[in-house]
């Protein structure tokens, strides 16, 4: 019983419950699905091998045979510790959410519903080795989440909905064009496949890549990159995210920070790179400076912000940004630290939003200027928020140091080591503002409104059983950052920096 | 001769015969009992159709009087036609058309799918003209029936002043192909092509961009889609439906055997052909991509300001002719595989949609989007049909719209067109903006709060859950589909005469 299918579809056999069975049961179910697959996830990572190579706990079965091939699209499942670490980051970020969900009011059977036909979509999206299948996951993730902005959300729900689902799509089809180019002149949907092939045509030093023609695999590259790049959000197409952040509920805020953002960062390692490592050498600068660009000109709008929601939201766009950074370097410091900067990102960023939903829960607002000296009335919430934030501007001790540490290592051992230095400047920004807002949020004068005890009560019960797992998770994966990062070495070590450094001396020829 | 060609055929008039006199007889008083007759007509068509044994690739030149051939493509069509004829029937019982005569009614549907049963098997040109004419002359008094209403006047006014336009200019441009090909069959034009000398005469395009012409007002493809958003508008949505795919079928298949003689098994692929926008298959596959990229452009771009549902769905269809267009543009078995299989597909994706149309604008009395609000929560099952439907319009997984567009441009890509194939990408991505437009009516605006839950009949239910469930179903395990196509389209051959 203990498979990737189970894990995948266990919160599918939840939203069937859901609908059976009255709305008031909808949020104990979601909890209890969401745990769950948390409990697979983790035994599942315990009886995985952490010497073996390759992907493990790999189901085949006939799916759609004869398609282009002869096996044709099979429903091809396994996990490696790339996709395991972010399996766990799914389950664990989605408990966390589904316990924020506790008082979603309207309609809460479909909310319900909706959330764990996204939990499906996410885990699937990470254990896929078909590109059909991958494919349907990346797109099938997309419809709750429209749902779940547009229905749950604020008052610009249907336009921040719209927006996400456009981009998104926009993204998708380059994508599907890149995903059609590599299945015709491969003859095969696997993923593991078609990256032995391109492994095979750089070791033979076959210039045209697994396309057989450099300039295709160029625009193929190019199509996949953005693709991937519409979800990690890089700039220049990151404007979906803060209206998709500030429109919907907290918990989707959280997963949508949390866990979407890192399909592309996914994607990218999985599919786009290893299948055209010449192509993504030969776009290595261009990677690099928009993703230097994101850092700085995030960290910046997002000094910007006066809404409280929208500056978190852009401080994910100015931390994703270190993930590409760190891919484009194409050092093995460097993809190490972007995958953890996935990691880290996603627990911190959850723990962010959900500080934003608690006391937006209480003042129905979210200007800063309208808050202050919220210390002195809520000291718990203090504490949490400000370690939080602390925590995400990279002080030591938190797993965004690490992965900032290990991601600017390997940026500068890789070939672009001045816009690794512009980056860092990033760091300073983020403190800066960071620094500005908890100053304006919590310290100085509390204005009268918040004297109210009663309508601002300290953090709850149920609002510490979200951010303190959160927390804590943040903070092992700052002192102990090995336990993640021997998951996910493999790939990274064996398959990919060989790959990527083999495909630049074949063009440095 | 063999005249077990035309079984279907002599069924279906037959059938015409028979709802005819037992209306007269009933005086009108047993609608049941027509209806009942015309779907019995329908579904013996179907069924002697399939059960015909079809002549192998050898025996092409046995037809009927020479102008008739039965072949997978025709038997495929009628069948085709005949299901959208008996949807189109069953849909129409509750609906508003049925309040007008019924008899009528039967008799124009059963006349239309007989003139695309006969169309489907033309290898002639004279033929094809006359089965086209079969086809649009229903179709003109189907639009007005409802007498009371200005708005299908207009509508039919509309749809017979363009048609009777195009039929004359297609006329002419076939007169034009008889000319070339010294006989009107469609194996005379094909060996006239292949001699070479007729291609480079100036009056050979002349001829092509009228015959297209003629058949771009069928498919409603740019420039002649003008009529399509107004009768839609104006017919019962049923109605609508039925002209949307069972009309446009019978134009692509006509365009199918007329792209088959002109230019043969399939179109060369230039050598430059991942940066060419179009192929060099002469000058009617170059007017047929033209037409492709402004038909889907055209059409998702005006679908995007539209506020009425049954115009939108219009302009939906005009995107999808554009998508099925493209599919000729890059001619070769496999496209016309594709070609099949996407028809399915929006056979199934539009008649349901325009049933749930229906179903809405017979409810609140208007197609307006506003007036879908709050039927998220009012119908459920309803709501999440039209999702179903509109994100497989789309072109989402895991819905049958997905899979039918993933082998439309897996095609394209394959016979190299990689730009064509991205330009139809992001078309679709441009439809998701208006179909969304319609879930954000259904889901996200909040309607009046004390309306009540809404209930479907059961008969209702049954139907849209009939022709929804295909679209999931064929959505996640559509190789057999695929398959069959494939099969079919093998026939190609024989479709454009032994040569």
């Amino acid at each position: 019983m203990l498979t990737l299918t189970t894990l995948v579809f266990l919160p599918l056999v939840g939203m069937l419950l859901c609908a059976v069975l009255p709305s008031k049961h909808a949020r104990v179910i979601n909890i209890a699905t969401s745990a769950l697959v948390l409990v697979v996830a983790v035994l599942l990572w315990i009886r995985m091998d952490p010497d073996a190579a390759g992907y493990q706990f790999q189901e085949f079965a006939a799916w759609l045979p004869g398609v282009v091939s002869e096996t044709g699209i099979q429903y091809y499942v396994g996990i490696d510790g790339i996709g395991m670490s972010l399996v766990l980051l799914t389950a664990f970020v989605s408990l966390t959410a589904a316990i924020a969900s506790w008082n979603i009011e309207k309609q809460p059977k479909g909310y319900h519903m909706m959330f764990l036909l996204l939990l499906t979509g996410m885990l699937g999206v990470f254990v896929a080795l078909d590109l059909f299948l991958f494919y349907v996951f990346w797109e099938v993730m997309l419809l709750p989440m429209y749902f779940l902005i547009g229905i749950w959300g604020g008052p610009r729900r249907q336009y921040a909905s719209i927006k996400f689902f456009l981009y998104t799509l926009f993204g998708s089809v380059l994508l599907l064009a890149g995903v059609i180019l590599v299945v015709l002149k491969t003859q095969s949907w696997s993923i593991p496949e078609v990256t032995e092939m391109a492994r095979n045509a750089v070791a033979f030093g076959n210039t045209g890549g697994v396309l057989g023609d450099s300039a295709l695999c160029l625009a193929a590259f190019i199509g996949m990159f953005i693709g991937f790049a519409v979800k990690v959000p890089m700039f220049p197409f990151h404007t979906w995210l803060p209206d998709a952040h500030v429109e919907a509920p907290t918990p989707v805020s959280m997963i949508l920070a949390g866990v979407l953002l890192k399909m592309g960062g996914y994607g990218l390692i999985r599919i786009a790179y290893p299948f055209f490592p010449q192509a993504a050498v030969a776009c290595g600068l261009v990677i690099s400076i928009l993703s230097v660009i994101a850092i700085v000109y995030g960290a910046f709008v997002a000094m910007a912000q006066t809404d409280f929601k929208r500056l978190i939201a852009y401080s994910s766009v100015s931390h994703m940004g270190f993930v590409t950074l760190g891919l484009a370097a194409m050092t093995a410091q460097g993809i190490n630290g972007a995958m953890y900067m996935m990691l880290a990102h996603g627990t911190i960023s959850a723990m962010l939003f959900m500080i934003v939903g608690v006391i937006y829960d209480r003042a129905h607002h979210r200007e800063i200027a309208k808050f202050g000296g919220l210390a002195w009335v809520m000291p718990k919430y203090f504490i949490l928020a400000s370690l939080a934030f602390f925590f995400s501007l990279g002080l030591p001790g938190g797993s965004g140091f690490i992965a900032e540490i290990v991601t600017f290592v390997g940026a500068f051992a890789g070939p672009y080591r001045t816009l690794a230095i512009i980056a860092l400047l990033g760091i300073v920004i983020t403190a800066a503002y960071y620094l500005r807002t908890l100053q304006r949020v919590f310290l100085l004068d509390t204005p009268e409104v918040y004297k109210d005890k009663a309508k601002f009560p300290d953090v709850t019960g149920r609002e510490l059983a979200v951010l303190v797992p959160l927390l804590v998770v943040t903070v092992y994966m700052g002192i102990v950052p090995s336990t993640a990062m021997d998951l996910y070495h493999g790939f990274i070590h064996e398959t990919l920096v060989p790959l990527l450094e083999q495909a630049s001396e074949l063009g440095a020829k | 001769m063999d005249w077990t060609p035309i079984i279907p055929a002599a069924e279906l008039t037959i059938g015409i015969l028979a709802v005819i006199v037992v209306d007269l007889v009933g005086r009108g008083r047993h609608p049941w009992l027509t209806t009942g007759v015309a779907l019995l007509a329908l579904a013996g068509a179907a069924a002697s159709a399939v059960l015909q044994p079809t002549l192998e690739v050898t025996d092409g030149a046995q037809t009927v009087l020479g102008v008739l051939q039965l072949d997978q493509f025709s038997v495929v069509f009628t069948v085709f036609c005949c299901v959208t004829g008996f949807v189109t029937i069953l849909a129409t019982v509750r609906g508003e058309a049925f309040k007008t005569p019924g008899g009528e009614f039967l008799v124009l549907i059963l006349s239309a799918v007989l003139g695309m049963n006969l169309l489907a098997m033309s290898v002639d040109l004279v033929a094809l003209y006359l089965a086209f004419e079969l086809v649009s002359i229903p179709g003109y008094v189907l639009v007005a029936m409802r007498r009371a209403d200005a708005r299908s006047n207009e509508a039919g006014v509309k749809y017979v002043l363009f048609g009777a336009v195009s039929s004359a200019i297609l006329l002419y441009g076939l007169s034009l192909l008889v000319g070339f090909a010294g006989g009107t069959s469609l194996a005379a034009l094909g060996e006239a092509v292949a001699g070479g000398a007729v291609t480079t005469q100036p009056l050979w395009i002349v001829a092509c961009v009228m015959v297209f012409a003629g058949f771009a007002f069928k498919v409603s493809a740019v420039p002649f889609h003008f009529w399509a958003p107004d009768v839609y508008a104006g017919a019962p949505a049923s109605v609508a439906g039925f002209l949307a795919v069972a009309s446009k079928a019978a134009g692509f298949i006509a365009l199918i055997r007329v792209v088959g003689a002109v230019v043969g098994p399939a179109v060369p692929v230039a050598p430059d052909a991942l940066t060419a926008f179009l192929p060099e298959g002469g000058a009617l596959i170059t007017i047929i991509g033209i037409a492709a990229i402004l038909t889907m452009t055209v059409g998702n771009l005006a679908a995007l300001r539209q506020t009425e549902i049954k115009r939108l769905l219009a302009w939906s269809s005009i995107a999808h002719a554009g998508y099925l267009l493209l599919l000729l543009t890059v001619w070769s078995e496999q496209a016309v595989a594709a070609l099949l299989f996407y028809l399915i597909a929006y056979l199934f994706m539009n008649l349901a949609a325009f049933l749930l149309a229906g179903i809405v604008i017979r409810e609140r009395g208007s197609g307006e989007l506003s007036a879908l609000r709050g039927f998220g929560r009012r119908n459920v099952g309803l709501s999440l049909a039209f999702a179903i439907v509109l994100f497989s319009l789309t072109g989402l997984p895991p819905f049958f719209g997905f899979a039918a567009k993933l082998q439309l441009f897996y095609v394209v890509f394959e016979r190299g067109y990689v730009w064509l194939g991205v330009i139809g990408l992001v078309n679709g991505v441009i439809s998701l903006y208006y179909y969304a437009r319609v879930l954000s009516s259904l889901y996200f605006q909040d309607g009046e709060s004390d309306a009540p839950v809404m209930r479907l009949s059961t008969f209702d239910a049954v139907f849209c859950t009939l022709l929804v469930v295909p679209i999931l179903g064929l959505g996640l395990f559509w190789s057999g589909a695929w398959h069959w196509a494939q099969a079919v389209a093998e026939d190609l051959p024989l479709v454009m005469g032994v040569r």
